[in-house]
């Protein structure tokens, strides 16, 4: 089932001599239950595409579908209602608020929407990321790991569709790394999700069910698994 | 609330400046109230125990009752429910130790103005009067004996009262005649119809008087136009007013500061997906608590005070214009933060996780 669609996307910053093609004219469909690697150098659209894919960012021409949804055609409002239902981001920047402990990041979405883990779920994804112990700490007493841990926990918690994340293994060292990434592949295998990861870190492809390649805003599908190999 | 409430918590200090400015501002507040309403009391009090609607005085007094000359006849012209004579003066009165300014209210003991004695008895012979109780701060008391500036005549304290001061001034109530004595002298015989108004109550304010020379002028008005009451009160309250401006600019920048500080902070939780309302709601309760928690200690600051000032300070705290005024410099704070919330909608998320 498709949860994910652009059609015809395209954005460029800026205009004349200045314009920069970050993502050439993209079509690009994600299913349930997929974990999708994003890899390309530095400087070659993989957040543009991200930010567009969370509706973050307008595209220049092109719909982006989610469940349905054009963003597209929505407001701001409404887009941010759909980011808040159906969108877990793990941003390259730290994304915790500065004056909430760990705990209370995660209580924060409880405010804002139904439908987030039960307390059961929570328990076990604080054991799974390793930092049950942390859950009364504030952000600056973590360390970088410990940080883009919690980041991953406050976009799983929400129970979205889609799981965007943007270099989620940077901060971790190879054994967290791997560790993250199982359990990104589980996440997305068991709630049925969608999830994509933005990264250079071949290593980490292994995990994903599809490879695309971005370079100089040109999406291509790099490698897939076949179905039967799962 | 849940945002807000975390925030402060973590940020006591930060916090605490504003809340701290907030209670100084609402204590100036809370006690120029407090000073207002006790010098309105100090020009008013005697008047308001009257319960009158109107007082007659002579067109030509401009609605000065000291400047206002009529006599017992006039009362044939004026036609109210229930009327009260009043001839008045101002003097000093000394018992020998003190001296004060006192005013002499010179009236009819069985009529509506007469005060109810609180101590002491009421005055039944020549040149006995009934005293402001304030007086007796100032070391008057039962029994004294009280020398005038400007008469021969000799006043004895026989009782007091409570609330009887006018126009700043402590009221000594004495009959007619004595007033007559204290004002006439020698010629206090061929006055003896000699009053300065006529003090009315009644329901029907028109058509009180059938006589060109005189002036039928409410109570309020007449209140109004004491010497320096109105000058007064419009200075303290341009002031308090000119405090609600100053704590909503206050609030304003402190708690745009703030949220300048916080633009990626709630540009990651915009990108998140929560709303602008969920966002500004938490500023403005968080405001809400500030200005709450700042009001209600300078509320609690400004009664202690009060209750510590020695009594000549005039503050006497009115409950319910603190109230009032204590609602509005919470109503005042959370428009100033207006600007944070306009700030806050402006926030283009992507530009806070930095693409
Ligand atoms: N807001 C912007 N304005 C102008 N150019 C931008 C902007 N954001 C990204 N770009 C350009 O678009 C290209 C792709 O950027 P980005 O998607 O951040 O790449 P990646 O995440 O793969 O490093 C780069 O050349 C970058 O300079
Ligand atoms: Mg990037």
């Amino acid at each position: 089932m498709v949860v994910l669609e652009l059609k015809q996307v395209k954005k460029t910053f800026g205009s004349g001599h200045m314009q920069v093609e970050a993502m050439k004219e993209t079509n690009f469909q994600a299913d349930r239950g997929e974990l999708i690697a994003i890899i390309g150098p530095s400087g070659s659209g993989k957040s543009t595409f991200l930010t567009i894919v969370g509706g973050l960012l307008s595209p220049t021409s092109g719909d982006v579908i989610i469940n349905g949804n054009n963003l597209t055609e929505l407001i701001e409002k409404q887009r941010s209602k759909i980011r808040l239902k159906e969108i877990g981001f793990i941003l390259q920047a730290s994304n915790l608020v500065p004056f909430l402990t760990v705990a209370n990041q995660l209580k924060l979405l409880d405010q804002v929407k139904k439908g987030n883990m039960t307390k059961k779920e929570l328990e076990e994804l604080y054991e799974d990321l390793g930092i049950g112990d942390l859950r009364t700490k504030y952000p600056a007493d973590l360390s970088g790991g410990e940080r883009q841990r919690v980041a991953i926990a406050k976009a799983l918690y929400s129970n979205p569709s889609i799981i965007l994340a943007d270099e989620p293994t940077a901060s971790l060292d190879s054994d967290r790394a791997y560790e993250v990434m199982e359990l990104l592949k589980n996440e997305t295998k068991n709630k049925n999700t969608t999830t994509i990861v933005v990264t250079h870190d071949i290593r980490l492809v292994g995990y994903c069910d599809k490879v695309y390649n971005m370079t100089d805003g040109m999406l291509t599908l790099q490698d897939e698994k076949s179905k039967v190999n799962q | 609330m849940f945002l807000a409430w975390n925030e402060i918590k973590k940020n006591k200090l930060r916090f605490m400046l504003i809340i701290g400015v907030l209670m100084l501002v609402s204590y100036l507040v809370f006690f120029l109230s407090g000073l207002a309403n006790g010098l309105e009391n100090m020009n008013r009090e005697s008047v308001d125990k009257w319960k009158a609607t109107s007082i007659i005085l002579t067109d030509e007094s401009d609605k000065s009752m000291s400047q206002s000359s009529m006599t017992l006849e006039d009362i044939n012209d004026i036609d109210a429910k229930e009327i009260a004579v009043i001839g008045q003066i101002n003097a000093i009165a000394g018992n020998g130790d003190e001296k004060t300014n006192v005013s002499i209210f010179g009236i009819y003991k069985d009529e509506f103005i007469m005060p109810t004695v609180t101590e002491g008895e009421i005055f039944s012979h020549a040149n006995e009067v009934i005293a402001s109780d304030s007086l007796k701060e100032e070391g008057f008391k039962l029994g004294d004996e009280l020398h005038l500036s400007s008469s021969e005549e000799v006043l004895k304290i026989v009782g007091f009262t409570d609330h009887a001061r006018f126009n700043a001034a402590p009221v000594l109530y004495g009959d007619l005649s004595t007033f007559q004595r204290v004002k006439f002298g020698e010629a206090a015989e061929a006055n003896k119809d000699s009053i300065n108004g006529i003090v009315i109550r009644t329901g029907d304010q028109s058509n009180l008087v059938q006589n060109d020379s005189l002036e039928a002028i409410e109570i309020e008005t007449f209140i109004r136009n004491l010497p320096g009451y109105t000058e007064q009160n419009l200075t303290l309250n341009f002031m308090i007013y000119f405090l609600f401006g100053i704590s909503a600019v206050i609030v304003a920048i402190f708690l745009y500061v703030l949220t300048v500080q916080k633009v990626s902070i709630f540009g990651v939780m915009k990108a998140q997906g929560i709303s602008n309302r969920y966002l500004s709601r938490s500023v403005i309760a968080q405001t809400f608590i500030l200005a709450a928690i700042g009001v209600a200690v300078g509320f609690g600051m400004a009664l202690i005070t009060g209750a510590f000032l020695p009594s000549a300070v005039p503050v006497a705290f009115d409950l319910v214009t603190m109230l009032i005024y204590g609602l509005v410099l919470i109503v005042v704070a959370i428009a100033g933060a207006v600007f944070s919330v306009l700030t806050i909608v402006r926030i283009d998320p992507l530009k806070a996780i930095g693409g």
